[in-house]
C-alpha cells in the first residue's frame, strides 16, 4: 500500500520520512520503497501574465511580458493560446531543467529574445496534457517555486501490510500506529456534515436478507449533485496513492477508503428500481455486469446488492454498471457496509476480481468505521459536487459484533519471550493501541479488544503486541538446554550420504530437479500412472516424476548442446505414484495423499577418462557404470549385490541389467533397480545421440539394507597359494556362472577374472577366461598339493557342469 | 718354504690399488673372490702354511690376519663407496615434468549446491541436538494450510500460491484437498503428533512448491523447517539459536536482526535479518555500493516466531504446559548469499559448467 507522508502529517505529527520508515519497518510495517515526487523543477516559478503581442515574424507565436516575481518584467515567446492577460502559469526560467530533460536557455525565437519557456502540464510531468498551458489558480503569487506553489513535492512510502492487520490499510491506520508508537496525538478527520430536511429513509429503503453474510449496511443520500471533474488537490492525492480519478462523486468513495479505510460505494439513486436495496445472494443463474465491463454469471453463494429487479454490484467486490454514476446523476446514495470477510472472498476469487475494497473486506473491515465512513463520504460528496445530504441514515445492523475480550497473565509475557516486562509496560502499550483494561486483578487483567484490530483474539496476540513496540532487541539470546534430547545421525542419512560420495568419487556431480516433467515425458521412459497437477505453470512441467530418468535426460540434452560432451549426473529424489486400490493411506502423522518413493538414478555418456596425456580416449560403457554402482553397493556394504542380465524397458535390451540383492540375514532378495544402454528410441524421445547409459535404482530399499557398520572378518594368518587358470565357454555363457562354480570350492578365498579373449586361434562363438584364484586355509598353511588338488577338482566341475562346459584352454 | 710376508705385502698392495681402480659391483665382486673366495690367493697362502716351522705360524698367522681384514675393508668401503657414486648419478639424473596434469582416471563429481547447504544446515543443527524429520510433499490441505492456523477463506493464503493435485489422477485411494506443500512448515505439525511428548527439536529440509515462475521465483525450492518445543522454551531461546545458526552458517562475524511480522501459525512473529555476507554489513563493497544488500547492511533471510497455540493444539500439545518456537527458511536464497550466486534458475538447469564450481 502506498502511503503519502504529506497526507498522513494530517493526521499526526511526523519525524523525518527515513525515520518514520525506520519506526514503521521496526514495529511490523516493513516500507518497502521510498519515493520523492514533486522534485525536478527547480527553477520554474509561477508568473502573471502581463501583456501579449502576435510575434511580428511567426503567425504561431505570441511574445508575452510576464510577472515572475523579479524587479522587471520578463520577455518570453510562446506556442500557446489557451490563456489570457492576467493568468497565472508555471514559468521555467533560464536555467531550469525540465523533467523530459530539457534545458531552458535564453534564446531567440525568429528574431526576438525569450528569457525562458511557458509551461503545460505534460512539460512539467505533472499530467498528460499538452493541450496548453497550464492555467494556475490567479491568486498564487508571482514568483514561487511551483512545487511549492502547487503543493506538489511528497514523499510516498510503500508500506508492507501484512494480511492480519487490515486495520492499517489506510492513513488513519497507519497514523494510529505512528501516535501510539510516538506518543503524538492523533488527529481523525472530522466530518463536516450538514443535514437538509428530507429523511434519508423516505428516499430509499434497505432491505438485508442475508445477514450472516452482510452484519450492517448503512446508506446516506445526496441530492442534487452535479458531477465533474475533482478538483486539482483530490486528483493529485488519489494518483499519488496509485488511484485513478475519475469523477468527484467516485473520488469522493475513494478518498475516503484511503483516508480511513472503510470501502464505500456510490450508485446512482434514481438508477435504483423501487428505491430499494436488497442484500441478497444471487438467483441460480442470475447474471450482472460488473464495472469493468464484464458480464458475470453469478453463484448462489455471492452476496449482492440489488434493486428490487436485479443484481447491481457484487457486494464488497465491484460495483455494476446499471447503477454506475455517470455525468447524467444528481441523486447519488452513498453505501457503507461491513460484509463477512469469508464471503467476500470466495466471491473475489470465484470472480478473478481483486479490488481495493474485497481486499479489505476480506482482511475485516472495522464495523466500527461504518458510521464514521459513511459521514465523511457524504459530506464530502456534497462539497465537492454541490449537493445536499438528506437527513439522517438508513442503517440496518442485524449483527453487530462484540468486541473481543482478551485476559492477560502479567507474567505470560515474560514467560513467553525470555525477559522481564512490567505490568506497567504492558499497560501502556495496549492502551497506546486501543486497548481498554477491564477487571484488573493482581496478576491479570481483561483487555478490551478494539473494533478495528480484527486480529487479536489470544493472549498470544496481546504479547506480540506488547513485544513489537517494544522491538525485539531487548530481548536477550539464550540457547534451550539440551535435556532429554539425544542428538545422532541417523543411520539413513549416513548411508545416503555414503552413496552420493560413491558417485562423486566415480565423477558423477549431483543435479536437482523440478520434481513435475512433462506428460510426454514421463510416459517415454514408463507406463506407469503420473499425478498431474490441476494448475500447472505450463505443459512442460504437468505431472509429477515417476521416475527421475526424463529429468535426468533432459540434463543430458541441455549438456550436450552447451559442448558438455563427458558427462555423468546423478540425483537422489522422490518420485510420486497413486497409492494402489486396496491401500487407502493411514490419515496419521505418518499417512501421505501419495507415494512418495526415494529413488536414485543416473545418466553417463562420453569418455571413459576425460581427455589426457597418459590416459585412452574410448568412449564410456556399460561397465565403467557397473564400477561406478559397485562403488556405490561397496560404500553401502552391499557388496553382495549382483547383476542380472535384463532390466528395465527404457534399456536397450542388448545392454541391460537388472540389480539384485539376494536373499540373506537382514531379508529376503530384493530388486534394487536397472541400468544399461539407454533403449534407442528412449534417446530419440530426448533427442539424445546413442552410447547414453543411465541407471535407476530404489535408494529406500539401497539405504534400509545399508551396512554402514562393516562386519569384522578375521585377518588371514597364514600364506595364501596362488594359481591361475584359463577356460574357454561358449558365449553365451555368464562370466558370472564361471566364477559362482570356481567361489564354490571350498579353499578358494579370491578370484578375479584378469582378462576375457576372443579371436584366433579360438573357434567363433566361444571366449577364453583368465581366472586368478587364491587358495588359502584359515588354520594353517595350505600345501601345493592341497591346492592343485582343489585346482583340478574346479577345473573338473566347470567342464562337468552342463551350465558352463568349459574347457581348460589347450594352447 | 720361504717366509711368506713378502708375498703377503704384495698381494695387499696389489689388492689395494685393484680394489680402487674396480668400476663396478660386478668387478669388485671378482677381487672378493680372487684374493679371499675359497680358492683364493689368500687362501692358498693360508694353505702353503702347513709348511712353515711352528714357531713361525703365529706370526704369519697373525700377518695373513691382516691382510684379510684389510682387504675385506677395503671391499665393503669401495663397495659402499660405488653404491653411493650410482646414487649420486641417479639423483644428478633428468628431472620428471612435474607440471604435467596428474593422472587421474576420473576426476571427483560435485555435490549440488543446495544439498551442499541443506547437509551444512542440517550439520549445524544436529550440533544443537536436532533430528531430521520428513513429511510428504504431495500433502494434504489440512496439514499444509488448516492445521497451520490458515482455514479456507483466510487472505493469509495469498501469501503462498498453491499448485493443487488432480484428484483424479490419485487414484482409486484418493482424498479431497491434496497439493503440493507450499512450505516444510506442515511437518511442524506431523512431528509434534509422531513424537506425542516433549521435548522435541526437528529440523526438516526438503522441497517446496508455489505456483510462480520468474527470474527471482521458482515454482520448487527447497526450505529448512525448524522446530523446537518444550517447557518453557521462549523468544529469547529462538534468537540464540537462529545467532547460533547465523554464525555457524556465514561465519563468526554475522549479526542478526529481528523484526516483527506475520505468519499464521506462529505468534509473535517475526523476520530474521543477518548482517550482508557479501559487504559484511557495511553496505559498502569495494568503495562502492552493495548490490546484495542494497545499502543496507542486512539481508532478509528466514521467517521465525513461538508457535500459535492452536498449532501445538493441532499436533496434540497442550499450549499452557508447553511452548515452542519454529522457523523457516529457503535453501537456494542461503546458498546464493553464501556463495555469490546472482540467478536461481541456474539451481535447476543443472548445467556442469555450473555444478563443477560447487
Amino acid at each position: 500500500m502506498r502511503i503519502s507522508y504529506k497526507w498522513l502529517s494530517e493526521y499526526v505529527d511526523l519525524p523525518p520520512a527515513e525515520e518514520l520508515a525506520c519506526r514503521l519497518t521496526a514495529v511490523g510495517f516493513e516500507i518497502e520503497a521510498i519515493e520523492r515526487v514533486g522534485g525536478g523543477l527547480a527553477g520554474v516559478v509561477t508568473a502573471r501574465i502581463l501583456s501579449s503581442e502576435p510575434h511580428a515574424n511567426a503567425e504561431k507565436l505570441s511574445v508575452t511580458r510576464v510577472d515572475a516575481g523579479g524587479a522587471e518584467p520578463l520577455q518570453v515567446v510562446c506556442g500557446a493560446k489557451n490563456y489570457r492577460v492576467g493568468d497565472v502559469v508555471p514559468l521555467a526560467t533560464v536555467g531550469a531543467k525540465l523533467p523530459g530533460g530539457l534545458e531552458i536557455k535564453k534564446a531567440k525565437l525568429r528574431g526576438v529574445d525569450s528569457f525562458g519557456m511557458l509551461c503545460s502540464a505534460r512539460e512539467l510531468g505533472l499530467s498528460a496534457d499538452a493541450s496548453g498551458l497550464l492555467i494556475l489558480d490567479g491568486g498564487l503569487a508571482p514568483g514561487r517555486p511551483i512545487a511549492d506553489a502547487l503543493g506538489l513535492e511528497d514523499v510516498l512510502l510503500e508500506v508492507n501490510v501484512t494480511p492480519n492487520r487490515p486495520d492499517a490499510l489506510s492513513h488513519l491506520g497507519i497514523a494510529r500506529e505512528v501516535s501510539a508508537l510516538l506518543g503524538a496525538p492523533l488527529k481523525p478527520p472530522r466530518a463536516a456534515l450538514r443535514e437538509a430536511s428530507g429523511s434519508a429513509s423516505a428516499a430509499v429503503r434497505v432491505r438485508v436478507e442475508a445477514p450472516a453474510k452482510c452484519g450492517r449496511y448503512a446508506a446516506r443520500v445526496v441530492e442534487g449533485v452535479k458531477i465533474g471533474p475533482s478538483p486539482e488537490w483530490l486528483a493529485r492525492r488519489l494518483e499519488s496513492c496509485g488511484v485513478r480519478s475519475i469523477s468527484n462523486v467516485v473520488d469522493a468513495t475513494n478518498f475516503v477508503l484511503l483516508e480511513l479505510g472503510h470501502p464505500l460505494h456510490a450508485f446512482d439513486l434514481d438508477k435504483v428500481a423501487g428505491a430499494e436495496i436488497v442484500v441478497r445472494t444471487a438467483r441460480p443463474g442470475e447474471r450482472m455486469t460488473t464495472l469493468d465491463g464484464k458480464e458475470r454469471a453469478l453463484d448462489p453463494d455471492d452476496l449482492v446488492i440489488a434493486d428490487r429487479d436485479r443484481a447491481s454490484a457484487l457486494a464488497g467486490v465491484m460495483g455494476g454498471g446499471d447503477s454506475e454514476i455517470s455525468a447524467a446523476t444528481t441523486r447519488v446514495l452513498v453505501e457503507s457496509a461491513w460484509f463477512a470477510p469469508a464471503t467476500v472472498r470466495r466471491t473475489s476469487k470465484r470472480h478473478g476480481l481483486h479490488t481495493e475494497a474485497s481486499h479489505r473486506f476480506e482482511r475485516g473491515a472495522d464495523q466500527g468505521m461504518v458510521l464514521a465512513a459513511l459521514d465523511r463520504c457524504a459530506a464530502l460528496v456534497a462539497e465537492l459536487a454541490g449537493g445536499t445530504v438528506r437527513e439522517g441514515v438508513v442503517d440496518v445492523f442485524p449483527r453487530p459484533l462484540e468486541r473481543a475480550r482478551v485476559r492477560l497473565s502479567f507474567d505470560r509475557p515474560a514467560a513467553l519471550l525470555g525477559m522481564p516486562v512490567s505490568r506497567a509496560d504492558a499497560e501502556r502499550v495496549l492502551r497506546g493501541l486501543g486497548f481498554e483494561e477491564q477487571d484488573a486483578g493482581a496478576d491479570a487483567a481483561t483487555f478490551v479488544v478494539p473494533s478495528w484490530r480484527v486480529d487479536v483474539s489470544g493472549e498470544e496476540d496481546l504479547v506480540e503486541e506488547i513485544v513489537r513496540t517494544q522491538g525485539y532487541d531487548a530481548i536477550p539470546e539464550t540457547v534451550p538446554a539440551l535435556a532429554g534430547v539425544t542428538p545422532s545421525r541417523p543411520r539413513q542419512t549416513e548411508a545416503l550420504d555414503r552413496a552420493r560420495e560413491a558417485l562423486e568419487a566415480a565423477g558423477f556431480s549431483e543435479a536437482v530437479n523440478f520434481s513435475f516433467v512433462a506428460a510426454r515425458d514421463a510416459a517415454a521412459v514408463s507406463a506407469e500412472p503420473a499425478i498431474a497437477l490441476q494448475n500447472p505453470i505450463s505443459a512442460e512441467l504437468a505431472v509429477m516424476r515417476t521416475s527421475l530418468l526424463p529429468s535426468l535426460l533432459r540434463n543430458a540434452g541441455h549438456n550436450l548442446r552447451q559442448r558438455v560432451e563427458d558427462l555423468r549426473l546423478y540425483e537422489a529424489a522422490r518420485t510420486y505414484a497413486p497409492h494402489p486400490a486396496c491401500a487407502a493411506p493411514e490419515r496419521g502423522p505418518d499417512g501421505a495423499p501419495a507415494r512418495e518413493a526415494w529413488r536414485l538414478g543416473g545418466v553417463l555418456t562420453g569418455r571413459r577418462s576425460p581427455l589426457g596425456w597418459s590416459t585412452g580416449s574410448e568412449p564410456a560403457d556399460f561397465y565403467d557404470l557397473k564400477a561406478a554402482l559397485e562403488g556405490v553397493f561397496e560404500a553401502l556394504g552391499l557388496g553382495a549385490v549382483e547383476l542380472r542380465g535384463g532390466g528395465a524397458p527404457w534399456l536397450h535390451p542388448r545392454s541391460a541389467a537388472t540389480a539384485v540383492l539376494p536373499a540373506g540375514p537382514d531379508g529376503a532378495a530384493l530388486e534394487l533397480g536397472s541400468l544399461g544402454e539407454l533403449h534407442p528410441s528412449v534417446a530419440a524421445a530426448f533427442e539424445l545421440p546413442r552410447g547414453v547409459f543411465a541407471f535407476e535404482l530404489d535408494l529406500t530399499a539401497l539405504v534400509e539394507r545399508a551396512r554402514v557398520v562393516p562386519a569384522y572378518r578375521p585377518v588371514p594368518r597364514f600364506p595364501a597359494v596362488l594359481r591361475d587358470l584359463a577356460v574357454v565357454v561358449a558365449e553365451p555363457v555368464p562370466a558370472a556362472a564361471v566364477l559362482a562354480r570356481v567361489r564354490a570350492e571350498p579353499l578358494v578365498e579370491d578370484v578375479a577374472l584378469f582378462d576375457v579373449y576372443r579371436g584366433a586361434p579360438l573357434p567363433a562363438g566361444r571366449k577364453n577366461l583368465a581366472l586368478a584364484i587364491r587358495y588359502r586355509l584359515p588354520e594353517r598353511t595350505l600345501t601345493d598339493a592341497e591346492a592343485d588338488a582343489a585346482h583340478a577338482r574346479i577345473l573338473e566341475r566347470l567342464a562337468a557342469d552342463p551350465a558352463v562346459r568349459a574347457e581348460l584352454r589347450s594352447s | 718354504m720361504p717366509d711368506p710376508t713378502g708375498q703377503l705385502q704384495a698381494l695387499a698392495e696389489a689388492a689395494r690399488s685393484s680394489i680402487a681402480a674396480a668400476a663396478d659391483e660386478r668387478a669388485l665382486e671378482d677381487l672378493r673372490v680372487r684374493y679371499l673366495g675359497k680358492k683364493g690367493e689368500l687362501s692358498q697362502v693360508l694353505r702353503g702354511m702347513g709348511q712353515l716351522p711352528p714357531e713361525e705360524r703365529p706370526r704369519v698367522g697373525e700377518v695373513v690376519n691382516r691382510v684379510r681384514d684389510e682387504v675385506e675393508a677395503l671391499l665393503t668401503r669401495r663397495r659402499d663407496g660405488l653404491a653411493r657414486e650410482k646414487l649420486d648419478a641417479e639423483l644428478r639424473g633428468p628431472v620428471i615434468d612435474v607440471t604435467l596434469p596428474g593422472r587421474r582416471l576420473m576426476p571427483r563429481g560435485h555435490r549440488h549446491p543446495v544439498t551442499r547447504a541443506m547437509d551444512d544446515i542440517a550439520a549445524i543443527f544436529s550440533r544443537l541436538g536436532y533430528e531430521v524429520a520428513s513429511g510428504p510433499e504431495i500433502e494434504l490441505d489440512w496439514f499444509n494450510f488448516e492445521a497451520l492456523n490458515i482455514p479456507a477463506d483466510h487472505p493469509a493464503r495469498d501469501m503462498q500460491d498453491t499448485f493443487y493435485v488432480d484428484g483424479a489422477t490419485l487414484g482409486p485411494a484418493a482424498q479431497p484437498g491434496v497439493l503440493l506443500r507450499t512450505h516444510t512448515s506442515p511437518v511442524q505439525v506431523r512431528s509434534m503428533q509422531r513424537a506425542g511428548q516433549p521435548p522435541l527439536r526437528v529440523v526438516c529440509p526438503g522441497r517446496v512448491y508455489r505456483s510462480d515462475y520468474d527470474q527471482t521465483h521458482s515454482p520448487m525450492f527447497h526450505q529448512v523447517e525448524g522446530l523446537c518445543v518444550d517447557r518453557g522454551i521462549t523468544f529469547a531461546d529462538l534468537k540464540g539459536t537462529l545467532a547460533a545458526y547465523a554464525r555457524a552458517f556465514f561465519g563468526p562475524g554475522t549479526r542478526t536482526r529481528f523484526r516483527p511480522s506475520y505468519f499464521p501459525f506462529t505468534e509473535p512473529s517475526a523476520e530474521v535479518d543477518v548482517s550482508c555476507a557479501i559487504c559484511g554489513g557495511t553496505g559498502r563493497k569495494d568503495g562502492k555500493r552493495c548490490g546484495t544488500c542494497k545499502e543496507t547492511g542486512w539481508l532478509e533471510v528466514l521467517g521465525a516466531g513461538m508457535v500459535h497455540p492452536k498449532v501445538l493444539a493441532n499436533g496434540g500439545f497442550d499450549p499452557k504446559q508447553v511452548t515452542g518456537f519454529a522457523f523457516g527458511f529457503g535453501v537456494e536464497r542461503m546458498a546464493m548469499l553464501r556463495s555469490g550466486i546472482d540467478d536461481l534458475r541456474l539451481f535447476f538447469e543443472n548445467d556442469l559448467r555450473f555444478l563443477e564450481q560447487f
